[in-house]
Formats: structure tokens, sequence, C-alpha cells
């Protein structure tokens, strides 16, 4: 299929299957859940063609990527408002592709996950579907304003997926996340009409405002702007706080996009827009937000040791895992970039499956304590096995996904000769070790140990249930068994974000 | 060419006719509805003919009536908002319609608000100072008896009251601010005070008459800190009366102060540019920390606009093109956001006060209406992809354009607490319980058309470019 066609309606599908559960019945669930299903598997079918084709594409330009400036296949262009020659400008490189083969994975999941939910189903899917409207949009724009809309709309019907359909404290939850990530976008725009303005190039297109060198004074202040502005949602220190909050009271399917694939937004604009388009900026803050991020993947990991709820565990390990996507990028090395590109697909894979899984055991046990839990391996091996498996993943054992994205991130950060990086490193490293206390510990005393009276009724997953974990897990194994193919695809995308980086 | 002038004969002839027929019929005409009909039918007549009539022309009639297309556009924002407080006075005029009493004398009413936008329409078409007094008091003075509409309520006596001691004190500012102009050019036309700027622009006694000026448009415009009676008023006035002082009022204003600011004093904007940058961060920044605790919508609703006029103001850092351009194009999606929520709390209170606590349970009870007022809030906002997004990002980029960045800054933060008092709204709407005994809410015919058209517009302008570009091109 026509590439460009492919990118556009992979974004309206979402669309279309929110406006055409407007008119459905509003207790006839049944159809709404088919309806979103039917959707997502469309899309996922649709991805998996575009990947495809993309590799193809990429296989044929591969001998030019060393020395390209630009990296975007499947380039449309189509002009939007006149005002301020604002331009429907879609393509994708590697980086977003894979970025969009996770969402259509997670989503498909998150679906299917969501299977339970019984109030009010019909708002429930219809705001779903056009937070991945917006999830996707983000990924094919090259046009800074398209790409600052589709921000907005995923991040905005979270508020009332959290509010509505959450869990604990949700409304509070649901406004700090509104609030601080919409924070986040002010400085973003603010920092895109700076870009649009200072390059006098009267466009927002991302490939011709890379040619831009724009001056070091300029780039001194509105890098760091564009770099937290995009960070917030990426969960940097100190502005991490919405996501324990937020992801502890999002239901399941939420929980699973919003970890898995949503605050990846936050990395993927920092990388796109703040290092590729303002480099000198980069190597000016580079010191100052590698400091940041570090205190993120420690305190991310300390922060779960003193969780005793699963949700809040698994959303401070995010918060460490997600500092390990930007210390990859504030590594400022080649390797460093790739492993951030790869810890962004293997971290939104493992997450979305923890949130996934947590959400069914706690829809059985309606508890999320672990001390309250114990034994579950003799009542629901498959969830039980499932759990231990993305534990692992999480504290990065080879053969998982997990240990090829660390150890090009780790790597990478340790090639950068600069003391400070060589110190970084080791501290982060030790996050391994404090990653493995909680995640064993965890698992120990939710599978292990004797099982408590009123649990042993309790079923191992039904069917419906089984599939999305074994897709996930399926994914996890697969990226951690065979990366070539993935890293050779993030090669060829990060080769251009490097050489402007270095030029 | 006569053509042109067309709308605001019209509009007078509509006036006319409305006075007249109330007159002749006497007391009989109590429960006609027959003004009603007539002023909103001739309404959308003459905004068809304001779209069809000829943009790149302009004319001049009497040497001080000048119709130009920027004129027509600001022209369409009011009778669009005339039009707009016609319909939403419907059940305010019949009994059991509001929660707070019944409204009597419709004619009177409906005359009013014709003749105060045809106030408007001399605001945009004057070439002099004069002219310019004249419409704005011609535009000022039927809101201080409107909002005294609601006889027996104190809080609207209370509100007129106010309302008349503030406006008067800002004519006279208007005044003493006119005389030093007037002082420096020798004249009140505009092209005698620009030649006047553009010779001597560091002129002191200039700067004095021209911050008297703009205190006073302050007032009309509720700038910090000349917009303490805003809230009072808002709240007292009848609805449909606080619906049009916050559209047509403050667009009027708006339209005074683009006139002066890039025509007359355009020499001196690089004077101005900061002092306007300042009134519109104390502005934004009060209306929108006003707004937080607010319980009565009519007053939340006065803070909301407060801060929606420093955004605005904002742009006026910007040039004469994009100022215009942003401004024009943000006032339409202003004001049929600001209509929405005005038929939502006519909806609302029917049944009880228009608070905060009316809107609860009206998710699950009317799941549409609930759905228009979050789109409305986030159109308000400035939420993509509705237009209020596409509006407020011209606004920014306006003033980005001089390189006022850490201005953008400041107002985008500005508009994420906007966006929280916004939400709370939503919340009410959509999570709050509704206490048991709640009655459903019911739309008239009217409310659900004017409400789907306004939802279409708020929609549809936002994704559609030719809105836009339309503008775009007739303001170049």
């Amino acid at each position: 299929m026509n590439g460009p066609l492919l990118l556009t309606l992979i974004w309206v599908i979402p669309f279309v299957v929110a406006l055409a559960s407007l008119p459905v019945r509003h207790d006839d669930h049944q159809r709404i859940k088919m309806l979103s299903l039917a959707g997502t598997l469309v899309n996922l079918v649709l991805v998996i063609v575009l990947t495809l084709q993309f590799i193809d594409v990429a296989a044929i330009s591969k001998v030019a990527t060393e020395a390209s400036l630009s990296q975007f296949h499947f380039v449309h262009k189509v002009a939007w408002f006149k005002i301020m020659n604002i331009e429907y400008n879609i393509g994708v490189d590697a980086i977003s592709v894979l970025m969009m083969l996770l969402t259509a994975i997670v989503i498909f999941c998150g679906v299917l996950a969501s299977w339970n939910v019984k109030e009010q189903a019909k708002e429930f899917f219809i705001l779903l579907n056009v937070l991945v409207a917006g999830v996707y949009g983000v990924f094919i724009s090259i046009d800074l304003f398209t790409f600052f809309l589709f921000y907005e709309i995923a991040v905005l019907p979270m508020y009332l997926l959290i509010g509505l359909w959450g869990t604990g404290k949700k409304e509070y939850a649901a406004m700090k996340l509104t609030l601080m990530l919409v924070a986040g976008s002010a400085f973003i725009l603010a920092g895109i009409l700076a870009l649009y303005f200072e390059s006098g190039l009267n466009t927002f297109d991302l490939q011709l405002l890379s040619q831009v060198r724009f001056s070091d004074s300029f780039q001194y202040w509105v890098f760091p702007i564009i770099f937290l502005g995009f960070g917030v949602l990426g969960a940097i220190f100190p502005f991490h706080t919405w996501s324990p909050d937020g992801h502890a009271s999002a239901p399941t399917a939420v929980s699973m996009l919003h970890a898995g694939v949503l605050m990846k937004l936050g990395g993927y604009g920092c990388l796109r827009v703040a290092m590729y388009l303002l480099p000198e900026g980069a190597h000016m803050w580079m010191t100052f937000f590698l400091v940041l991020v570090t205190i993120n993947v420690l305190y991310g990991a300390f922060g779960a040791i003193r969780q005793t709820d699963l949700k809040y565990i698994t959303a401070y390990s995010s918060v460490s895992h997600c500092g390990l996507v930007l210390f990859g990028f504030t590594a400022m090395t080649f390797t460093g970039l790739k492993g951030g590109v790869l810890q962004m697909i293997s971290h939104g894979l493992m997450t979305a499956l923890f949130f996934c899984l947590i959400g069914m055991i706690y829809g059985r046990t309606h508890t999320r304590t672990v001390s309250e839990m114990g034994g579950l391996m003799k009542v629901m091996p498959f969830l039980s096995v499932a759990f231990v498996v993305v534990g692992f993943a999480g504290l990065g054992l080879p053969s998982l996904s997990g240990f090829v994205a660390e150890a090009n991130v780790f790597v990478g950060s340790f090639a950068n000769p600069a003391t400070i990086n060589r110190v970084c490193t080791i501290l982060a490293v030790l996050s391994i070790v404090v990653t493995a206390v909680y995640v064993l510990r965890t698992v120990n005393s939710l599978v292990n140990g004797p099982i408590p009276f009123c649990f042993k009724e309790l079923t191992d997953a039904s069917l419906l249930e089984k599939v999305p974990v074994t897709i996930l897990l399926f994914c996890l194994f697969g990226m951690g068994i065979l990366p070539g193919w993935i890293i050779d695809l993030v090669n060829g995308a990060v080769h251009p974000i490097y050489n402007n980086l270095m030029r | 060419m006569i053509l042109l002038l067309l709308p605001d004969l019209l509009i007078l002839l509509l006036a006319a006719f409305i006075l007249a027929f109330d007159l002749y019929k006497g007391k009989d005409a109590s429960g006609s509805t027959v003004t009603f009909h007539a002023s909103w039918v001739g309404l959308m007549v003459i905004f068809f003919i304001l779209l069809n009539l000829p943009y790149d022309e302009q004319a001049l009639y009497l040497g001080s009536y000048q119709v130009t297309g920027t004129s027509l556009l600001f022209k369409q924002v009011f009778v669009l908002s005339a039009l707009f407080t016609v319909l939403l006075s419907g059940p305010y005029f019949t009994p059991g319609g509001n929660y707070r009493g019944v409204l009597r004398y419709r004619s009177e009413f409906l005359f009013i608000i014709l003749l105060c936008t045809f106030g408007m329409f001399t605001v945009v078409s004057s070439t002099d100072l004069l002219t310019l007094f004249i419409g704005m008091e011609l535009a000022t003075i039927p809101l201080y008896i409107l909002s005294g509409y609601q006889k027996e309520d104190r809080l609207s006596v209370e509100a007129s009251t106010k309302y008349i001691i503030m406006g008067s004190l800002s004519t006279g500012l208007l005044l003493f601010g006119y005389s030093f102009l007037y002082g420096c050019a020798g004249s009140l036309t505009f092209e005698a005070i620009g030649a006047a700027c553009a010779a001597n622009p560091d002129e002191p006694l200039l700067k004095l008459g021209v911050l008297f000026v703009l205190a006073a448009i302050g007032f009309k415009l509720t700038l910090f800190p000349f917009h303490m009676w805003a809230p009072d008023v808002y709240d007292g006035a009848p609805s449909p009366v606080t619906a049009f002082i916050s559209v047509s009022s403050k667009a009027v204003a708006i339209a005074f102060l683009l006139i002066l600011v890039y025509g007359p004093l355009a020499a001196m904007h690089s004077y101005l540019q900061p002092i306007l940058l300042v009134l519109a961060a104390a502005t934004m920044t009060v209306g929108n920390l006003g707004a937080l605790k607010q319980k009565r919508l009519r007053r939340f609703m006065a803070y909301s606009s407060i801060a929606q006029a420093g955004y605005i103001i904002m742009a006026m850092a910007g040039d004469a093109k994009s100022a215009y351009s942003s401004i024009i194009f943000y006032l339409f999606v202003y004001a049929a956001a600001n209509y929405a929520i005005f038929f939502i709390l006519s909806i609302i209170g029917r049944n009880g006060e228009e608070r905060l606590s009316g809107l609860r349970g009206m998710g699950k009870g009317n799941p549409v209406l609930a759905a228009v007022l979050m789109l409305t809030l986030f159109s308000l906002g400035g939420i993509p992809p509705l237009a209020g997004f596409m509006g407020k990002f011209l606004l920014f980029a306006a003033a980005a354009e001089q390189g006022y960045y850490a201005m953008v800054v400041f107002a985008a933060l500005n508009s994420t607490i906007s966006l929280y008092y916004y939400l709370l709204l939503v919340k009410e709407a959509y999570i709050a319980q509704p206490a048991s005994n709640r009655q459903t809410l019911t739309l008239d015919p009217i409310q659900k058309t004017s409400l789907a058209l306004l939802t279409f517009a708020m929609v549809f302008v936002g994704i559609l470019p030719v809105f836009s570009s339309s503008i775009l091109a007739i303001v170049q």
C-alpha cells in the first residue's frame, strides 16, 4: 500500500472507531468492545505492514544513511493553515515505526485487558481511541505544529480516563497528571514558536529546521525549555511526581498505554525536537540533565523498594527505567542514543505487561498490597509465571528485551570519556542491583509462600486474558533473542541525529 | 456606494421596527413573541448580508464613517453576538424559564440590544475620536440599563449601579485623555493625531493622554487593575446580559484599542508594547487566580473572561497584521465558546441557581450536553483540535514574532492554570456524584440548535483552515 496513505489511515482509524462508537446504544457494551478490538486489530495489521514496507525501503537506502541528514521515508506534505504556513507533513523513520509498532501491540492488548470495564464502557473506549489516535499522530508528524497538536490530544483524554474509571485517589491523581503535563507542553509551545520565528524560514518542518544553525545564545535558553517540556512526560526528576500517582490510580488499559507508550512520547520529543534541532544547546546542557536523569534512575529504584502497593512499585520502576531512556540520550554517544531508543521499546513492552498482569491479579485478589498476597503460583500458575518473567526482564536478564537495551545504554554512556559521565554511569548501574532487590522481593512474596485462605478459590487467567499476556511475553522474548533487525533499523534512524549532534 | 452601509442601516431599521411594534401594540404585546422572532430572523438576515459584502473595498461616508474589510469582520462578531444573546434570552422571558424569576418588557430588551450593537458598529467605522467616543457611549450606556433588568433582584440593581459608576469614571478618563491628544494634534481626526504622533512620539503630554485612554478602555476590557467591577456585574446581571457584556462589550473595547494602537498611535507602538505586555500578564494572572475558587458560574465566567482579555491584549505586542488577524480570529472563537457556556447556564438555570453544583450528574443524565460542555471548556482552555487552541496559538505567535518568548511561556503557563478550573467544571459534570433527587435537564429546540451550531463552529474552525486564512486575507 502507498506509504503516506498508510500513515494517515493509522491515525484516522482510531478516530473513526471513536466516532462509530457514538451512535451505539449505551448499554450495548459488547458491540462497543468488539468495535474497538476490531479497530485496534486492523491497526496492528496496518502497522505490521508498514514496518515490513519500511524495512524494505530502509534496506535500499542503507548505503546513504551514514552521511545523510534526514532519515524520513513515506514523506507527504499537504498545506494546512496558510496563516503560518502550517502543513500536514507526515513521514516516519525507524524510531517512529518501531514506536508505532509498540503502540499497536500495547493498545491491542490494552483493549483485551479492559474487557471487564462495566461502567460507562462507551465513553471509556471512545476516549481510549482518541488517545491512541493522538499517539499515532505524534509519531508520524514531521511538522512541529501537528506534532504538538497530536501531543496535546494524547494528553488530555487521560484526565477523564483516570478520573472516572480509576481507583484510589483518582481525582487528585488525574488533575495532577493533567496539569503537570500541560504545563510541560506550555514550555514546548513557547519553544516551538521560538524555533519558528528564530529560523526565519516560515516553516514548522522538522527537516528544514534541522538544517538551520541557531545562534548559541538562542540555543542556550531554548534547549532546556523544550527538553524539560518533553521531559515532564518522560518523568524527568523533579517533574516525575505525576507518574506514581497517575499510574497507580489509572485503570489497567490506561496504565498500560500511559506507562508503555505515552511516557515514551517524552523521550521521543526530547530526541526528535530538542536534541535534533538544537545540538549545540544539547552540548551546553547535557551535564546538567545527565545529573537529573541519574537521580531519576536511582531515585525511582529506591522509591520502588519502599512501596508496598504493586502498582506503585511498578510506577516507580517506570520512573527509573524511563530515566534510563533519557540517560542513554544524555550520554551523547551513538551507542547511548541507540540504547535510549531500544530502552523506550523494551520498557514499553515490559511495563505494559506489568500493568496488565497487575490488573488481572487485582481483579481476582482485590488487593494490591504485596504483603497480603502469597502463594499465587498454586492457584494461578500462568499469571505467576508471566509475572516472574516480566520481573526478570525488568532487572535486565539476558535473552529478555531489558538486557539488550540496558547494555546499550550503559556501554554508550561509559563510552563518553568525560568524568561526570563515567561517575554517573557507575551510579546508574547500581540501580540494576536495587531493581533486582525489589523485583525479586515482590515476585517472591507474591508467588511463593503459603497461600492466604481467602485466595484458595481463585482461578487462573481465562483464555481472553491469556491472549494479551502471551503476545507481550512473546515480544519480550523476541526482542531479547532476536534484537538484530531492530538494532539495524534504529542504527539507520540514529545516524542523522548523531551526525547533527556532532556537527 | 451605499451597499457597504447596508448592515448598519438595517440594524437601525430593525431596532426601530421593534420599538414601534411595541408602542403600537401597547399592553397587548406583553406576552407576544413577535418581536423576539423578528429580531433573531432580522439579525440572521443582516449576518448573511454581511457575509456577502465585498471585503476588499472600502468606503467613507460623510467624511467620518468608514467601512473597511476589518470593520466588517468586527461587525460579524457583533451581529453574531447579538443574535445569540437574543436566542439565549428566550427562556428568561417565559414564566418558569428561569429560577431567578421572569424578566419583563421583552421588546425593550431587544431594542436595547440592537441599539447597543449599532453603537459597536459605529466604533469600528469611526475615523475620528468624536465618532469613536459616541459609538463607545452608545455601546455602553444601554448595558447599564440591561444589567439592572432583573428589577426585583438586589444583586441586579447593585450590578447596574456599580456598572454606571465605574462606566462614568471610565468615560471621564477617556475624555480627559482625548483632551491631551487633541491638545497635541489640534484636531480630532485620526489622520491628524497620527501625524502628530509620528512627528514627535516622545511628547510627554501625548504619552499622558494615551495612558488615560488606556486606563479608560481598561475598565471596559476588564484589564487589571480596572477589572474589579466585572465579577459583581457579571453575577448580578441577568445571564443573557452577562453573555452579551462578556462578548460584545469586550469585543468592542478590543476593537477600540486595535483601532487606536495600530491607527493614530502606530508611531508610539514601541512605547505601548511594554505597557500592554505588563497589563496582559497581570490581567491573565488575576483572572486565572480569581476563577479558582468561584462556585457561582456567572462569577466564574467573569474571571475566566478577564483572563481571556489578558491573552488577547498580549497579541497587541505584535505587528498590525498578526495582531488584527489573530485577535479577530480569537474573538470568533471566544464568542462561540462563551455563548455555549451561557446556553448551558440557561439550561441548568431552569431548575436551580446557576452554580457549579448544578452541573452535577450531567455526564450520566445528559451525556450529549456534558460532552458539549467539555468541548467548550477545552476550547476555552486552548486544547487541540478545538478552535480555542488555534486561536491561542495565533495570539501567542503574534507576541512571539516580536521576540517576547518569555511572555509566551508565562501566558502558556497561565493557560495551564485556567485548564485547572475548566477541568473542575468537567469534573463536576462527569465525576462528582449527583444528589438523588436531581431533576433532568430539558432543552428547547432553540437551545438545541444553537448549541449544535456553536459546537460545530468550535470543532471545525479549529480544523479547517478556511476561516483563519480568509480572515488573514481580509486583514491584509
